[in-house]
């Protein structure tokens, strides 16, 4: 076969799972090309072979992914459409047991749901809002506050309405079609840590690449 | 009489916002800081994100009612020694979230040169405050 003319566009994710000790290309990218015959060869090129069990991280560099596809298509013109370095996850299981998943949930909600609770007690404290609420109605009304009056309702309903439009959302309801601000942090979050990865693997030398080649998985993690 | 109301009117409109405004600050402030997007991350399951927000929000609503109103709440110590576990597990997390955000920790580590046992530094920093807690606490300050 030859790939003299045909161009492959790969297009890649920055953070893979896999759950198989084999690893192709075809489990971490995706590709088109106008030659279909090209396609399944090189999605099962294999470019990693997990030795050790356990849950672990390799971060492969396009250049090794290349060198592998030109390996065994000489020739071929490689377009990458995607990520530069791809953080592949080796996971045991695909899903870990329910269980256990619903007994971490209820942990944080536990978390969450208390840690807020004592936020705003904490803040509510800090500022004397008690104190403050009875001058403002002192100021006011020129009658002693009984410290049941309109401004803490008002202010239960304020804080309550100000919450959920600032969360954008009850439960499964949307207010608006935008993403929630505590979503946006997690995908930060979660770039963060990739990016932190990839550098980490990139400055220990333990990045999978071109001159340090090595796909037999044998690189520290 | 018409007097009275206006000054009622008025009072609700200063609470109303007043909440509104402590509502938008604080919950920026705990969202910003990446504490709950931390605890989902930590445990894998990030796919309940939404529902931990719910339960800011709830948490966030119930604990200003029960402030405010000085209600009732017959919970007993088992109550009160979860709470604390919890709230206290919350507000540790809160206070490092706070020191990463403000670049505490590589600021000090450029400075002082030192970049091995940095699980030593965790770990004092850990008890320090713990023991700071327990002491403030114990002297009833």
């Amino acid at each position: 076969m030859s790939f003299d003319t045909v161009t492959l566009y790969i297009k890649g994710n920055r953070d893979v799972e896999v759950t198989k000790d084999e690893v192709t290309l075809g489990d971490i990218l995706t590709m088109e090309c106008s030659d279909k015959r090209v396609i399944p060869k090189v999605k099962s090129l294999r470019i990693l072979k997990i030795q050790k069990p356990g849950r672990q991280r390799y971060v492969i560099s396009i250049l090794e992914i290349i060198a592998c596809i030109h390996k065994n298509c000489p020739g071929i013109e490689i377009q990458n459409l995607g990520e530069t370095d791809i953080i592949v996850t080796c996971e045991d299981q695909k899903t870990p047991a329910k269980f256990w998943h619903i007994v971490k949930t209820a942990f944080v909600a536990a978390v969450t749901f208390f840690g807020a609770a004592f936020t705003i007690m904490a803040f509510n404290n800090d500022v004397d809002v008690t104190r403050l609420f009875s001058q403002i109605h002192e100021l006011a009304t020129g009658a002693e506050s009984s410290g049941f009056t309109i401004l803490e309702i008002s202010y239960s309903v304020g804080l309550t309405v100000g919450i959920l439009v600032f969360f954008n959302h009850f439960g499964k309801k949307k207010f608006t079609v935008d993403p929630t601000p505590m979503e946006i942090q997690m995908r930060l979050y979660e770039n963060d840590i990739q990016t932190t990865l990839v550098e980490n693997a990139s400055r220990r030398g333990d990045e999978i690449d071109v001159d340090n080649a090595d796909t037999s998985g044998s690189s520290r993690t | 009489m018409r007097l009275m109301w206006t000054t009622q009117i008025l009072l609700a409109a200063v609470g109303l916002s007043a909440g509104a405004a402590v509502a938008g600050g604080l919950f920026a402030f705990i969202v910003e800081l990446g504490v709950v997007a931390d605890f989902a991350d930590r445990t894998h399951t990030a796919d309940k994100i939404l529902f931990y927000e719910s339960c800011v929000a709830l948490g966030g609503i119930l604990g200003n009612i029960f402030y405010v109103f000085r209600l009732d709440l017959p919970a007993g110590t088992w109550f009160l020694a979860l709470y604390g576990i919890l709230a206290g597990i919350f507000a540790g997390c809160w206070a490092m979230a706070l020191a990463e955000i403000l670049n505490v920790f590589p600021v000090f580590i450029r400075r002082s040169r030192v970049v091995r046992y940095l699980t030593a530094f965790v770990l004092s920093i850990a008890l320090g405050k713990g023991l700071g807690a327990c002491l403030f606490f114990f002297q009833g300050w």
